[in-house]
């Protein structure tokens, strides 16, 4: 059960982003992929998930053996991918709950009955500590930065997918706010799923450990390691790394 | 000489509207030299009207018209092309002295009460078809609410056609007494008709001081060549207030004029309107916001969606007259394209002629985004079940304001087979972001 990243060339309005990146991510594992504004962290996500802004034009996105380089987003999603989105869209008119409703039935064959979804609802509300009024609320619609990450990560819970990815999930957010995020994702973290935590930063990191880290630049993964190499970052920095990169490939 | 008949006065004004008739010829409609309507394509004089025998049971009524009817009425009054067919008051209301019939009866009946408020705020000189109405009109409907009545049950009027070559000539008067309560649903409802008609109307609805009404006008002329052109007019009185809720859902041409009035002193309104246009429909709409004394209120939103190589045009006016100071009121116009070939225009203005007054406007003319979409299809969800739930989402806030649940659920499902309708369209329209979007 993983997540290959294999080779993975994309693209963006004639711009190469990604550049021959590699990557496995398995169930049960907690990755951090770091690097600096502009190294292709985002453009990673989307490509995970399948959007058709993004060109790939070499290599492949495999999950569970399957090829799914071609596949729609909602095909993704449905076989176990899940994105939590660094600037979430708001969606007006479609209720928390009634679009959280329309995701979990997405995955099903049946639609699930009114009181097994508000059980699973109310149980996740619980564990995220958050307020029932919430879920009549439009989605995304005059919320909070916190909010919205909170909303995310909501969607996450629900939908219980293999392989998670957390684009940023941490940008933005007070301490408080990065807090209750992260014990979410936290009391969600289990052999049942892998999750790819995307940040720039150190600090989420601090409250969600991961047991692999990976340093991204211009496109490609250049450093990877355990825990050590987030804490080594924090004293050097992404321009150390950047010189010892150029160095290496000089020699 | 005085007259012997009591309907004498209405074929005075019928002579009246007939020459302005005769006088006008068949007009086109344009606007900044890029947008027209046009009626070349509609042969009138293959129209006529047509008549048909009254019905006993709402059982008997065509099926378009109990297709679209919900719950129990308290009253209802059904027009067939040029004749009423059916008219039903519960005895609950005529106790409490609502009155509810043809108004060519009420003419006879009760000749003051109509005399009073016919075309008060109409007029036979405003153009061919307004003229055509006034002189032409059959049946037409009645509605009067007497003073401190509360009607709990909506009353509802509908106008049906359903065979090619019919000319129907509509006017509806609505009366509402001092203090009273009530709400107004009014149909036009069209059967898929193989060949051309017209319906031609005239709706008028004045309140009394502290009157409360909720209005709506359901428009569905079905899949045929059905042309409405029509002037709709409320006028609110002093503490009064009304929420009107004009509803487009189809029709092959249909050009409206769709005034809210806030006429006297802390009058006030909400105005909400909807239409889905698809295939080769033609809408064009203008409604005035129109602010005549002082304390006054308006409240505006407009929203419509376009599929296949349908055209729609909405142009909302704000108008303080001078006089009509500490008037507030906001109007916002958003339309959506969910097809290349559909072509749309949404544009709201302004006449302030006061200081001391607030009046804002907005308008948006966009695609579908495709980041809610990407967003949506992330979680699972297909493209054609993200884009009608956007859609749907899109509308909601609109149909919410109209507060009347069995409406409520009629637009929603009407507007879910439509986009069914379009799925091949909406599939291939890879929208290119919110596009050309303008705030005024």
């Amino acid at each position: 059960m993983s997540l290959e990243i294999q080779n993975l060339h994309v693209r963006i309005e004639e711009r190469e982003i990604l550049r021959g990146l590699n990557l496995t991510v398995r169930k049960g594992e907690t990755h951090a992929l770091m690097g600096p504004n502009g190294s292709g962290k985002s453009t990673l996500a989307n490509t995970i998930m399948g959007n058709p802004v993004y060109e790939v034009t070499d290599g492949k996105i495999v999950f569970n053996g399957e090829d799914l380089t071609e596949a729609d987003p909602d095909e993704r999603a449905r076989a176990g991918l899940f994105m939590a989105f660094q600037y979430p869209a708001t969606i007006p008119g479609v209720s928390v709950a009634n679009f959280l409703r329309m995701a979990v039935n997405a995955k099903r064959e049946e639609p699930i009955k009114v009181k097994e979804f508000g059980k699973l609802l109310g149980e996740n509300m619980e564990l995220l500590r958050i307020d029932r009024a919430f879920t009549s609320r439009y989605l995304n619609e005059g919320f909070s930065g916190g909010e919205k990450k909170r909303a995310e990560i909501l969607q996450l819970a629900m939908l219980k997918p293999e392989i998670a990815v957390l684009d940023e999930t941490d940008s933005g957010l007070d301490i408080d706010a990065l807090r209750i995020v992260s014990d979410g994702v936290n009391a969600l973290r289990g052999p049942e799923m892998g999750s790819l935590i995307i940040t720039h930063y150190t600090r989420i990191l601090d409250y969600v450990k991961p047991e692999f880290v990976h340093i991204m630049l211009d496109g490609r993964i250049v450093r990877e390691g355990g825990p050590e190499l987030a804490a080594e970052l924090e004293d050097t920095g992404y321009d150390q790394i950047r010189e010892e990169v150029a160095a290496a490939n000089a020699g | 000489m005085p007259a012997n008949n009591a309907s004498d006065w209405i074929a005075e004004r019928r002579k009246a509207a007939l020459e302005a008739y005769e006088a006008e010829p068949v007009p086109t409609w344009r606007r900044s030299g890029f947008w027209t309507t046009s009626l070349r394509n509609l042969d009138l004089d293959a129209l006529e009207p047509r008549r048909y025998e009254p019905v006993g049971s709402e059982a008997e009524l065509p099926s378009e018209v109990r297709d679209a009817l919900d719950g129990e009425p308290g009253a209802l009054i059904v027009q067939r092309g040029a004749s009423t067919i059916y008219t039903h008051v519960d005895a609950e209301l005529a106790e409490q002295g609502v009155i509810v019939m043809p108004l060519e009866q009420a003419v006879e009946e009760h000749g003051e009460l109509v005399r009073e408020h016919y075309m008060r705020r109409l007029s036979e000189t405003e153009g061919k078809f307004p003229a055509a109405t006034a002189a032409f009109w059959t049946g037409g409907v009645f509605i009067h609410v007497p003073a401190n009545v509360r009607v709990e049950k909506p009353i509802q009027s509908v106008y049906a056609i359903d065979e090619p070559g019919t000319a129907q000539y509509a006017h509806t008067l609505a009366i509402l007494g001092e203090n009273s309560e009530c709400a107004i649903r009014e149909y036009c409802l069209g059967a898929d008709i193989d060949g051309q008609a017209l319906h031609a109307g005239a709706f008028e609805l004045y309140t009394a001081p502290g009157a409360r009404a909720k209005v709506a006008h359901f428009q569905d002329w079905g899949r045929g060549e059905i042309y409405d052109i029509s002037t709709k007019r409320v006028v609110i009185a002093r503490d009064a207030f009304v929420s009107w809720v004009p509803v487009h859902l189809g029709g092959r041409l249909t050009k409206q004029v769709l005034d809210i009035i806030t006429a006297e002193k802390g009058s006030d309104m909400r105005h909400t309107g909807l239409y889905f246009t698809e295939r080769d429909e033609h809408l064009d709409l203008f409604t005035t916001d129109l602010h005549e004394a002082p304390h006054t209120a308006g409240d505006t939103v407009w929203k419509g969606a376009l599929t296949g190589e349908s055209r729609a045009s909405y142009e909302g006016l704000i108008e303080i007259i001078e006089g009509a100071r500490d008037s507030h009121t906001y109007l916002q116009t958003h339309q959506m394209l969910l097809s290349q070939r559909a072509k749309g225009d949404a544009i709201p203005s302004l006449i302030v002629k006061v200081d001391d007054v607030s009046a804002s406007h907005g308008g948006t003319v966009g695609e579908l985004d495709e980041d809610q979409i990407f967003y949506m299809m992330t979680r699972g969800i297909s493209r054609i079940e993200a884009v009608r739930t956007l859609v749907e989402g899109y509308f909601e806030e609109v149909v919410q304001r109209l507060d009347d649940p069995g409406l409520e659920t009629l637009i929603r499902r009407r507007i879910g087979e439509k986009l069914l309708a379009a799925e091949d369209q909406v599939k291939e329209f890879v929208g290119h972001r919110a596009g050309a979007a303008q705030e005024a």
